[in-house]
């Protein structure tokens, strides 16, 4: 029980007063109190933290190289996901355009197709209705298709009247839900709705979820891969310290320590960089963006990173930055012995 | 202080470094550990640090089993004993003082106590002048005093060398010796690794001496 809580941890490890006080039962002069102990344990955190801090600084070529790596692994899933995001969006605020359009019976009577128009009117999963009756339908499309003289060799006026229904709910479920029942009215010959556009949106956006899941795995094992090789190169180059810890009496977790805050702050390093590249490619794809809005007379904005994802980026890159130290320091420290 | 009761150490490869060794070390008590190389010496303080575990037989020190110790509590055993190597193992990319306030950093020593501790040390060997400046431009005595100094600092019950005096002179090899009856005279128990065997025989201490593994006399 104590040695999973022990091996669980980063952090809490170090001092047990109890077995120490077992351990150093002979020698009363230089027994600690548990205090100070607490108190050790939490200036050698901070200690070991600054000093990482300034090793990493001190070789400036290696950590930024390292932090190159991390910030463009970080930021290549995080660009997809803001891209994604900005898609799911695209296909959220489309508006207007799916109607469904009502293909009444041509034995429908131009008196019971606007009763029907105003009773679909009514219902709750209807935004708005429009009826087009066969009359102007015929007068539309003779100006609109330039074949107007067709008609005048048919006796009668051969298209129905339609009725345009605008839904109220717009998502890519409800709209075919309605459609159903629509098509089951009496006087209706054919609900038609032009979802295919959406439904492929739709199903392009699953497709680039999935891709960016399987990208971002990978990146993620790339982030840890770096980060361990890196830690790795440090305790090789740091094997005569621990050695000499180890001889004197240091516990894992102390020697183990300088190594995970590396991790950390190329973790803090790497998810800030990643930061700012995913933020400055937005930037840079903006301004074609706003052009291709514009042309499409719509009111999409293109988004960056939110606070929450912000702050989300910047934890998982911890993670990982932690991550990947610890499973360096956890395979190489056990084959670092004194001999 | 320290007990040797029928310990055996055989390596995978089959080869007794020691076999069947019995002696004990009272508390506050100094002796000196001889033979040839290979005879054992360096293994049986391997078994006291901890680097090693008997393959039969207890170890105990302090009246403390060894063989009770899990992996866990070998850094907290290592802190009651000090170990003076003949190649010093310090660092050179600190000052002699940072290598001499480790163990009390290790330890967990509030950071002025373990300045005067260090401090106290240096003095003790003679270094106090030479804290600041890195191992590498010391003697080869001076450095083995750092050692020495790095050993004691955190006043352990044990104070184990091997070969302390291994590439000194025979004067600086003296002082070396004196400096560890210093230590002994204020209760801590010392076991020295040697094979000089002239300085040993002008020093009034308990001479346990090993061959191939085996102890031959326990200087009783």
């Amino acid at each position: 029980m104590e040695n999973n809580q022990r091996r669980k941890g980063a952090v809490r490890v170090e001092p047990n007063p109890k077995r120490d006080a077992k351990i150093h039962r002979g020698a009363e002069h230089h027994r600690l109190k548990i205090g100070d102990k607490g108190r050790s344990y939490l200036r050698h955190n901070l200690e070991v933290a600054k000093q990482s801090y300034y090793s990493l600084l001190a070789q400036p070529l290696t950590t930024f190289m390292t932090l190159a790596v991390l910030a463009i692994a970080l930021a290549l899933p995080g660009a997809l996901y803001a891209g994604l995001k900005n898609l799911q969006q695209l296909g959220d605020g489309w508006q207007g355009d799916p109607r469904i359009a009502l293909y009444l019976k041509l034995t429908v009577t131009e008196e019971s197709a606007e009763t029907l128009s105003r009773e679909l009117l009514l219902r709750d999963d209807v935004a708005g209705t429009e009826l087009i009756t066969a009359e102007q339908g015929m007068l539309e499309f003779q100006a609109m298709s330039g074949f107007g003289d067709v008609f005048s060799f048919l006796d009668s006026n051969p298209l129905p009247a339609v009725v345009m229904v605008m839904p109220r709910n717009l998502s890519v479920t409800e709209v075919p839900l309605l459609q159903a029942k629509l098509q089951a009215l009496p006087q209706v010959d054919e609900a038609v709705v032009d979802m295919e556009w959406v439904q492929r949106l739709a199903a392009f956006v699953r497709l680039a979820e999935r891709m960016v899941w399987v990208l971002t795995a990978l990146f993620i094992t790339a982030v840890l891969l770096v980060v361990g090789n890196t830690i790795r190169l440090s305790i090789e180059s740091r094997r005569d310290e621990i050695i000499i810890a180890k001889l004197v009496g240091a516990t894992d977790a102390y020697v183990r320590r300088p190594f995970l805050y590396d991790g950390v702050w190329f973790g803090v390093a790497g998810g800030l960089s990643a930061w700012v590249l995913i933020q400055l490619s937005l930037l840079l794809l903006s301004s074609p963006v706003e052009h291709l809005v514009t042309l499409y007379n719509s009111q999409f904005e293109l988004a960056g990173l939110g606070f929450v994802e912000t702050i989300l980026l910047l934890i998982i890159s911890i993670l990982l930055g932690l991550c990947g130290a610890w499973l360096a320091v956890g395979r190489h420290l056990r084959e670092i012995q004194p001999q | 202080m320290i007990s040797f009761d029928n310990v055996t150490k055989r390596y995978p490869n089959g080869y007794d470094a020691l076999s069947q060794v019995n002696f004990s070390l009272a508390s506050g008590e100094m002796a000196f550990l001889t033979g040839h190389s290979g005879a054992g010496k360096t293994t049986l303080l391997k078994l006291l640090m901890l680097m090693e575990r008997p393959s039969n037989g207890r170890v105990l020190v302090g009246n403390q089993d060894l063989a009770t110790l899990g992996n866990r509590q070998i850094p907290y055993h290592r802190r009651r004993v000090g170990v003076v190597f003949q190649n010093h193992q310090l660092l050179f990319d600190r000052s002699v003082f940072e290598n001499i306030v480790l163990p009390l950093r290790i330890c967990g020593f509030d950071p002025a106590d373990a300045t005067r501790r260090a401090h106290a040390a240096l003095d003790k060997v003679g270094l106090l002048d030479k804290e600041k400046l890195n191992p590498v431009v010391l003697s080869g005595g001076e450095q083995q005093r750092v050692g020495i100094a790095r050993a004691i600092v955190h006043k352990p019950q044990v104070l184990l060398a091997d070969e302390p005096t291994g590439n000194l002179d025979p004067k600086l090899s003296e002082e070396v010796m004196r400096l560890f009856q210093q230590f002994n005279q204020v209760g801590t128990t010392v076991l020295i690794a040697s094979h000089d065997l002239g300085l040993i025989a002008r020093m009034p201490h308990r001479v346990i001496t090993l061959n191939r593994g085996r102890l031959v006399s326990d200087g009783k």
